[in-house]
């Protein structure tokens, strides 16, 4: 905020109060005079009548039409869509489900294990898995009840669970005249409770006839949805190389960085070029993916607890720099992560040459990132960077299913650091009567000729 | 755990047949350290709390620990004190609403078995055990409305 033009305050503490208050960020909009609104992600970014308020009041949103947004909403109506254009679909039931027994028939017929979604869920959240008949039973009634209380709309449809698929999604930008360029893919297996947690361009995991045929897919598919400005398409590739569509997120991603990084193209710039001149800076025949990203998702969450969430104030942050390092992140020496939002606090990306070179980068940045006064998550990552799996390339959506033991690992190494580390803290207090042979580089010791000694 | 100071800001330190080297680069009020171990070499933070108590950052997390003797062949005891979260008390982590409890007691939980929901902002939020043992008490039922770090059940 400290970099704004201009700041509104949102009155307010939960979400629901403040950034999910369509009134109150149009007065926020309006009386400051705005001519736009970026939604971000998350919150109001996918909301049909949030865009239609924009429109209804003179502000430009930043994103598809309302409704193109309200055509995608419904996850059935958009599998329908994609399936008309051609874009293979999850096998699944085609209509809303009338009732647990429909969920039985089609689970039946497709086989199991089954997904069970909310319509207009979305993200990962809305959906429960199914191996029979007894849990697709069972799981119908409190998925649906949960889809009305967290979505406004409890239809549920069916799909099957495929079995150690990829998460694979293709970038894209549409114009306004519906020509749509592709920016490549990004690999984003990496999850935990279907919470994307580490994100790749390009992906390690497909041929380039899979890159080029997810391309196309997502080409056809946005272009028959008649979608513009920036979007993804989420795909399921399973090791043969066959895929099927999953979702379409009619935003901007939080792992949008790895593209921005291997392509040279600022998203967010195309983003507000599409909305606000009706044009695009860049042709497809421009797009030339370079290099390797990688992007951490550091949560403010405690590995050692199972990922509790851990807000508290962050007494010292120091954020790493450096080639090919990219750091997005509000903290700062001092700040408090509330218990509100998102765990989301850092967004650690690592460019290179390539593959290899972007993990050794990851690895020291992330040894270098300092966030002192809360756990985080940085444990995970630094064990999946040592992973010689994930080094590799060779892991899919299942990939942390049996990651635990090579976390606890990294943890108990930790464990036996920081304890070597308190035992030396407390000798190098003490005062020492006997002189010790000095052990230091001269590099050190020029550096630092007068060594005070704190009364600790 | 043995501690073999090498200079007036280095130390070598055995713990569990590792060799972990600490070097103090920066005596701070929080001093700025390098830890080296295996060839690798990583950057660590620490701070004293008084007396024995001592806080260290390592690789994303922070630890405490009470020194309670180094002593001569620096034999080094260390213990963890007992946190909140050690003692087995699962509190609520925010505000918000009980709608469902999974266990009873004297249930045997582990790390990570699901112990009861949470309803905050529309989402059910799955409180999980942090340790393993027995439920030892329910205090709360179904339907009741908590306030944040009000402590929901615990395990011993």
């Amino acid at each position: 905020m400290a970099y704004a033009d201009a700041t509104f305050p949102l009155v307010g503490v939960t979400p629901a109060e403040t950034y999910l208050s369509i009134p109150k960020i149009i007065r926020a909009a309006t009386e400051t005079k705005c001519d736009g609104v970026h939604p971000g992600y998350g919150f109001l970014s996918e909301d049909a009548s949030f865009a239609r308020a924009c429109e209804e009041h003179d502000l430009v949103f930043v994103g598809p039409s309302s409704d193109s947004i309200e055509r995608l909403e419904n996850k059935l109506t958009a599998r329908k869509t994609m399936h008309e254009a051609g874009v293979p679909i999850i096998p699944g039931s085609d209509n809303p489900l009338k009732d647990e027994h429909e969920a039985v028939e089609v689970a039946e017929i497709i086989g199991f294990p089954v997904i069970l979604k909310a319509a207009y869920g979305g993200g990962g959240r809305g959906m429960r898995i199914a191996h029979s008949k007894e849990e697709v039973q069972r799981f119908y009634r409190v998925t649906k009840l949960e889809a009305a209380s967290s979505f406004g709309k409890s239809e549920m449809y069916v799909e099957k669970q495929l079995t150690s698929p990829r998460h694979v999604e293709i970038q894209a930008l549409a114009g306004k005249r519906g020509d749509v360029v592709i920016l490549g893919e990004r690999e984003c297996s990496i999850q935990r409770r279907h919470q994307k947690l580490l994100e790749e361009a390009p992906s390690i995991g497909i041929s380039d006839t899979t890159r080029s045929a997810l391309s196309e897919a997502a080409k056809k598919g946005l272009e028959a949805s008649g979608y513009t400005n920036a979007g993804t398409v989420e795909f399921l590739v399973e090791n043969t190389g066959r895929f099927h569509f999953l979702e379409v997120n009619k935003r901007i991603q939080v792992e949008h960085l790895v593209t921005e990084l291997t392509t040279g193209i600022d998203i967010v710039e195309e983003q507000l070029s599409i909305a606000f001149e009706s044009q695009m800076n860049v042709s497809q025949n421009e797009i030339r993916v370079r290099g390797w990203a990688i992007n951490c998702r550091i949560n403010a969450e405690d590995p050692r607890r199972d990922f509790t969430p851990s807000p508290g104030t962050v007494i010292q942050y120091h954020a790493p720099a450096g080639p090919g390092i990219r750091v997005d992140s509000a903290l700062y020496s001092g700040y408090t992560v509330p218990e509100y939002y998102d765990s989301l606090i850092v967004k650690l990306s690592a460019y290179g040459r390539n593959r290899k070179d972007a993990i050794r980068r990851m690895r020291g940045a992330l040894d270098e990132l300092e966030i002192i006064g809360i756990p985080t998550t940085v444990p995970l990552h630094q064990a999946i960077m040592i992973d010689k799996q994930f080094n590799a390339g060779d892991f899919s959506t299942t990939y942390l299913n049996t990651f635990t033991p090579k976390l606890n690992e990294e943890l108990a190494r930790l464990e036996e650091n920081a304890a070597a580390l308190a035992a030396a803290n407390r000798i190098i207090s003490i005062p020492i009567k006997k002189t010790l042979p000095t052990h230091m580089s001269d590099w050190r010791r020029s550096g630092r000729p007068h060594i005070h000694r704190p009364s600790w | 755990m043995i501690v073999e100071p090498k200079s007036k800001r280095e130390c070598r330190v055995t713990v569990n047949d590792a060799v972990i080297d600490c070097a103090c680069d920066r005596l701070e009020e929080i001093a700025a350290w390098a830890i080296t171990r295996e060839g690798v070499r990583v950057h660590a933070r620490s701070r004293s709390l008084g007396s024995d108590k001592v806080e260290v950052w390592v690789g994303g997390l922070p630890f405490q620990f009470l020194v309670t003797a180094v002593g001569p062949g620096g034999l080094a005891e260390l213990t963890k004190p007992t946190s909140r979260i050690e003692s087995g008390e699962i509190r609520a982590i925010m505000p918000g609403r009980v709608t469902s409890i999974m266990v009873e007691l004297g249930d045997e939980v582990s790390v990570g078995t699901p112990l009861l929901i949470l309803e905050a902002m529309k989402m059910q939020n799955e409180i999980v055990s942090h340790k393993s043992g027995r439920v030892a008490s329910v205090r709360v039922r179904e339907g009741a409305t908590v306030k944040k770090d009000t402590v929901l059940l615990e395990v011993r």
